[in-house]
Order: C-alpha cells, then sequence, then structure tokens
C-alpha cells in the first residue's frame, strides 16, 4: 500500500483541567474586583502614597471625606482635591453652599478656602464623617500642614493618613 | 457504511450501527462537548479582571491633633525630645535646648526606645517638619515612632508602668527654618 499520510481531524485535547483552573482564577477576580468611583476615573493625577509598615486599619469605603494632594500629571502643578464619599451628603453639602451645576462633580479641585468651606458643611451634614488626607510622597510637607490646620479649624481633630504598604 | 468502522470514525458511532445494540442502555463513554468557544470567552473575562483588579488596597495611619487652643501650654523644656525634618529630607534630633544633631532614619527607632524608657512616660515628643520637607520622609518618621511605640509599651509593661504617649505636631519658626538649613 502507498504510504498515506495520516490526517488528525478529529484531534481533541481534553481541556477540562485547564477549564476548572481558569474558572477558579476568574471567578477569585471576579469576586475580589473593586470597580474605579466615579470619582477617580476622572481625575488627572495619579497619587504615589507615602510608604509606611504594614497595618491592619483599612481605609475605610463609607461615611468618608477624603482631601487629596495630588500632582497633575500634565501641568505638574500641585492642588487640593476633595471628595465625600456618600453621594446623599455630597449633594447636602452642595445645596448648602449653593453649587451651580457645572460645579457638582464628584471630586472637586479646591482652593483653602473652599475646602475650609466644604468641610464645615461635611462636619455639619455628618458629624461622624471621618476624614482623610491622601498626599503623594513627593510634595512637600507645606500642603500638609495647611490641610492639617483647616481641618484642626473645624474641630476634626482625629483623621487619617492614606499610606502604602511597603513591600 | 456505518458499521464499517474506518480508522476516524469514533467509538460511539461504530456502536450506534449495530443492530443488536438497539436496546441495550446507551453508553456514553467518550462523550465530548466542544469547550472551545467557552474556553475563548473564559479567558476574555479572566484576562479583563486581571487587568482591571488592583491588588494594594490603601491603608491608613491614625493621626490626632489636639484643638485649636489660644494659651500655650508650659512643658518642661528638659523632657522634649524635638524631630526635625529638613527640606531634603535629613533628620534632625535635640533633647531639651541643645542644638539639632544629624539622626539616620535608621537609629531613630533604637533612640525613640531608649530615650522613652529612661525619661518614663515624661518624655514628650515633639515632631518639627520643615515645610518644605517631603511628605514621604514625614510619613516615614511617623511609621517609626508608631513602631518603636508598640516596643515602648511592651518594655513599660514588664516594669508595671501604664504608657501615656506624649506626642505633639509643632511649627517650626522661621529662624529655626535658618537654622537647620546652616546644620
Amino acid at each position: 500500500m502507498p504510504k498515506i499520510k495520516k490526517k488528525r481531524l478529529g484531534f481533541v485535547i481534553d481541556m477540562t483541567p485547564m477549564v476548572d483552573v481558569t474558572f477558579l482564577l476568574l471567578t477569585f477576580f471576579m469576586f475580589t474586583a473593586k470597580f474605579k468611583t466615579e470619582a477617580e476615573a476622572e481625575q488627572k493625577f495619579v497619587i504615589k502614597r507615602p510608604y509606611a509598615s504594614a497595618d491592619t486599619s483599612k481605609l475605610p469605603d463609607k461615611d468618608i471625606a477624603i482631601i487629596k494632594v495630588g500632582i497633575d500629571t500634565l501641568t505638574g502643578d500641585t492642588s487640593y482635591y476633595y471628595t465625600i464619599v456618600n453621594e446623599l451628603q455630597r449633594r447636602q453639602v452642595y445645596d448648602n453652599l449653593n453649587f451651580t451645576p457645572d460645579q457638582r462633580k464628584p471630586q472637586l479641585k479646591v482652593s483653602l478656602d473652599l475646602l475650609d468651606q466644604l468641610i464645615m458643611q461635611t462636619r455639619i451634614t455628618g458629624p461622624r464623617t471621618r476624614f482623610a488626607i491622601d498626599g503623594d510622597r513627593r510634595i512637600r510637607y507645606k500642603w500638609i500642614e495647611d490641610a492639617i490646620d483647616v481641618l484642626r479649624k473645624n474641630n476634626a481633630t482625629a483623621f487619617n493618613f492614606v499610606t502604602e504598604k511597603r513591600q | 457504511m456505518a458499521g464499517g468502522g474506518g480508522g476516524l470514525e469514533l467509538p460511539e458511532r461504530q456502536r450506534r450501527g449495530k443492530k443488536h445494540s438497539k436496546r441495550t442502555k446507551k453508553k456514553r463513554l467518550g462523550f465530548r462537548i466542544d469547550m472551545t468557544p467557552m474556553v475563548d470567552i473564559v479567558f476574555l473575562l479572566l484576562t479583563f479582571f486581571m487587568y482591571t483588579t488592583t491588588m494594594v488596597t490603601p491603608q491608613v495611619m491614625e493621626i490626632s491633633v489636639p484643638k485649636e487652643v489660644e494659651e500655650n501650654v508650659e512643658v518642661n523644656q528638659a523632657n522634649l525630645f524635638t524631630l526635625y525634618v529638613r527640606g531634603d529630607g535629613k533628620l534632625f534630633f535635640s533633647m531639651g535646648t541643645d542644638e539639632p544633631q544629624p539622626l539616620a532614619l535608621s537609629d531613630l527607632r533604637s533612640k525613640a526606645v531608649e530615650l522613652n524608657l529612661l525619661r518614663k512616660n515624661k518624655l514628650i515628643t515633639a515632631f518639627k517638619p520643615s515645610p518644605d520637607a517631603p511628605y514621604g520622609v514625614v510619613v516615614q518618621v511617623l511609621d517609626i515612632l508608631n513602631q518603636a511605640e508598640a516596643e515602648i509599651i511592651r518594655q513599660l509593661q514588664a516594669e508595671g508602668v501604664k504608657r501615656e504617649r506624649k506626642f505633639a505636631f509643632v511649627k517650626l519658626s522661621p529662624e529655626e527654618v535658618e537654622k537647620l538649613k546652616g546644620l
């Protein structure tokens, strides 16, 4: 008989183990996924947080107002940004300050004066709201010092510094 | 044709063709589903979730500052342990009214523990970061002091003393800023 090349037509690999592992990973990543908030999605800076040793206290995700001090990636300017995580409270604060519709962003670029007003309103609308300062490790301490002074002025004497675990 | 059983035929098809096997229960031995489309989708989703997840959740460091008070509080200068951070990130310390001396970040922990154990709860730590000091270093110093605190509490507990932490952020006066620059 002449040589006939064997055609591997019905060639099948058993994919079951691979599918098992893939599904396991998929479910793991799906359950651990935490999506960016509206405020984070539109911010134009990345905060390189200061390193600290491992700590069990995590940043709470509700009843918190975050003062971010970031360096704009395009212009290189440092400025304050303010976010109230609770949407209901945010609306209340903006109402109290008579904000125009285009000022009602989830994350505001603020001056120190406006930060003062915002913090005061945040304290009024939610006395239990906690404050966190999320600063870039490269900025001068002056920025943080001024933010602390504003917090102190509004009687918010206990707050948090957001840090990153040192690897 | 079906019973012929060519080399390429799958085993179940051979069996199906046999007439006497009509009544016997169909054994699905080599039963297979084509998983390729499912695997495609699963991999797509997996890569999506892998790229979008951030593994590091930020942690926080608790800070408390005293309320704004008008009058100054008198402290015993001798028990004052002052830490300075200069604009270039260098750390300095002074005891009481002494001149500030340079201190390596790696020595801070042992220094803080040693001084606190020596003066028990009387020692007041004043932290004076210069306004142009990098924030990262400031947090690093706070972190080291927090680590030292754990050891101080443990050691004092062994002596039967309850720890009262005395720590404060203090603003640097313009004269002190100038003095630090000259060091």
